[in-house]
């Protein structure tokens, strides 16, 4: 497995088990640019406008864009530093590692050879799983956006893993995520947050 | 080249609308636009149908030709519905724009010939869709907005995941990979591998999460209740085709190779979504979560009609033409009886065959309808896939359908008919009501009346075709 994929799988893990709020933004940063990264080097000559469609959406849209819009509603709307990704218990951790190692399984079994396509396999479906696993934990709008971004990046990490791209289909698949990227961004302005009750439950709890 | 005519009006008429003042002429700006699409979508059908065009990536072929009409026509019911009520609750202009937008990647998605692009134009009306439920004086459809939003991403998110496993396993089985339509059935005839069956896995469950099907379904009732009426109408009865007909492309190429999974999958959770929808139906006292939960129990229908490897296509298309013109009559009547009582609680609503003597016998018709009673398509469609359930010998499905079938009959009844028939709950006066106000849904009864008495030869031809498609290439 190459030192990317295994910093890929690093970032999605760290930031489930650390609550904070900026480091599942820094998260997505990381992804983004990791995606980045690899997409270079699987095509490092980006000759064609289909490279630098991948690239705006990988770095500019991934990378900086989506977690920058939601790092500025936050900001301003003074939230707490402390924020969980996962709800705080050894049941969660338990269930995230071991949703990694079906992810690794999955990937033996849909690719017997280890080399790069298996990473890649493995990387998504970790990223998949792990991007669920959030959604199906968490009600507040803003981890489950973040759940969704991860997803979206898992699929993105998958798509590179593949040799079918057609350029003409990803400009408008990247509108349409800066498009999904300013809703989530007036959405997470706009929703009710999370009761403040709950929060210091939750706090008190781990105090 | 000219079916193009169906996406590029209405998104030049929502730059036009940018710039028009007043929501009076955006409403007719919508009406007008949403007429003549439906004209032209109409006229059409009744052409020879078109390979495909610009580089391959549009076609006009016997699906296009029977959907596109359908979802234009409403459409334009639904302009209407909008039109008449800018004179008491101004639509906005954003209301419009948005609305254009969605009708255009609609026709978008329908003219595709291509499963990424019609993914793209199913996920333009999710965004749009998503702005156009929230109701600026009521934050639970900020919050059901947000949720209809974070269901479908996910979905379109395994649909375009389960994508790329299908061309994947194209690239593995030494085939050039494509989404292109008329390309992809020689591209798949290699036989099925993991990624392939995965692929199918992951399509079928995206779109069933757009469609509101078990287990990815708790976003629609959520949705169709706190949206305005038009949308819940847009959503029900346009973007439901535009996604059911992606799903029909996805059956039409995979069927011959993966027939037993495409079968499984979707007769489980067809059955799946019968069931928690009875469930629902029995207890909920909304009646328009009512409605909803019986969109659910439709979608379900479909997927056990379209899950059904024979002879079950013809009823199927019958079923799924008449459903969306009954959820387009019963969504708007919903939301003038909502308007009109301030409230969604049955038990708060009675007697609205007298109070409200138009909507009371549009809510009746509609209810006929829904619940599969004669001469209406629904009743004929639900006997064909009933009685191709048991040729095909899903025995075990076709007993607990019916049991699962006549619940949901008796609860939606009970529930339906107290409002119709009930005693008025206190005395109201009301202005009186106009039966040019309901025209667009007298149009869509007649077009129920037809689906289920005469069906014309040209759309029994067009209704023969895509049920021929659908059982394979």
């Amino acid at each position: 497995m190459s030192p990317l994929l295994i910093a890929f799988v690093g970032v999605l893990l760290v930031p489930l088990f650390v609550a904070s709020w900026r480091l599942s933004l820094f998260g997505l940063v990381a992804q983004g640019f990791l995606l980045a990264w690899i997409s270079y080097q699987l095509d490092p000559a980006l000759d064609t406008v289909g490279s630098w469609v991948v690239m705006f959406d990988l770095v500019v849209v991934r990378g900086l864009g989506a977690p920058l819009a939601l790092y500025a509603v936050l900001r301003a709307q003074g939230a707490t530093a402390r924020h969980d990704v996962l709800s705080p218990n050894l049941m969660s951790w338990t269930l995230a590692i071991a949703l990694v190692f079906v992810a690794f399984r999955f990937a033996d079994m849909f690719v017997p050879l280890e080399g790069n396509e298996h990473s890649f396999v493995a990387g998504a479906a970790a990223g998949l799983l792990l991007g669920l696993l959030v959604l199906a934990t968490q009600t507040g709008p803003f981890s489950q956006m973040v759940g969704a971004l991860r997803i979206e990046n898992a699929i993105a990490l998958f798509e590179l893993g593949g040799h079918h791209r057609d350029p003409w289909m990803h400009l408008p698949q990247t509108v349409l995520l800066v498009a999904t990227v300013l809703l989530f961004r007036w959405y997470l302005r706009t929703l009710p947050r999370p009761s403040t009750v709950a929060v210091s439950a939750v706090e008190g709890m781990t105090q | 080249m000219t079916w193009l005519f169906l996406v590029a009006l209405p998104l030049a008429s929502a730059l036009a609308v940018l710039a028009i003042r007043g929501t009076s002429r955006a409403s007719t700006v919508l009406l007008v636009t949403a007429a003549v699409t439906s004209i032209v979508a109409t006229v059409h059908a009744a052409l020879p149908t078109q390979a495909a065009f610009l580089e391959g990536y549009f076609h006009g072929d016997a699906t296009v030709q029977l959907f596109a009409p359908v979802i234009n026509v409403i459409f334009a019911g639904i302009s209407v519905y909008v039109r008449a009520r800018v004179a008491t609750e101004p639509a906005s202009r954003r209301f419009v724009f948005l609305a254009l937008v969605f009708l255009a990647a609609s026709n978008l998605a329908l003219l595709s010939n291509h499963l990424l692009l019609m993914w793209i134009g199913i996920e333009c009306t999710t965004l749009t869709a998503a702005l156009m439920i929230v109701r600026p004086d009521a934050p639970a459809s900020r919050l059901a907005s947000w949720r209809y939003l974070l269901f479908s991403i996910v979905g379109l998110g395994l649909v375009l995941l389960g994508l790329s496993c299908l061309t994947r396993s194209m690239e593995l089985a030494g085939q050039p990979p494509t989404l292109f339509l008329d390309a992809m059935p020689a591209a798949v005839a290699n036989p099925a591998d993991a990624w392939r069956a995965l692929g199918i896995g992951l399509v079928v469950l995206g779109i069933g999460t757009k469609l509101g099907l078990a287990p990815m379904y708790s976003w629609l009732p959520e949705a169709y209740d706190e949206a305005p009426a038009p949308v819940t109408a847009m959503l029900g009865a346009v973007q439901f085709n535009c996604a059911l007909v992606l799903l029909f492309r996805v059956v039409h190429i995979y069927r011959p190779g993966s027939g037993g999974l495409i079968t499984g999958e979707l007769l489980a959770i067809g059955l799946a979504s019968v069931a928690v929808s009875t469930a629902s139906i029995v207890a909920t006292r909304n009646f328009k979560r009512l409605l909803a939960y019986a969109s659910i129990n439709h979608a379900g229908v479909i997927a056990i009609g379209l899950g059904l490897p024979i002879s079950a296509s013809y009823g199927l298309l019958l079923y799924v033409l008449s459903n969306a013109f009954i959820k387009a009559i019963l969504f708007l009547t919903a939301g003038k009886i909502e308007a009109h009582y301030g409230t969604k609680d049955k038990s708060q609503i009675g007697g609205l065959i007298k109070d409200l003597p138009y909507s009371g016998l549009f809510l009746m018709v509609g209810t006929f309808a829904l619940l599969g009673f004669p001469p209406f398509g629904s009743f004929l469609g639900e006997l064909l896939i009933l009685s191709a359930l048991v040729t095909s010998g899903q025995m075990f499905v076709f007993a607990a359908f019916c049991v699962l079938i006549t619940v949901s009959f008796v609860a939606t009844g009970r529930t339906i008919f107290p409002m119709i028939w009930g005693e008025p709950q206190q005395a109201r006066t009301w202005p009186e009501q106009r039966i040019t106000q309901g025209l667009h849904k007298l149009i869509f009864f007649v077009l129920l009346l037809v689906l289920g008495i005469y069906i014309p030869p040209q759309l029994n031809l067009l209704m023969t075709q895509v049920a021929h498609s659908l059982e394979g290439p």
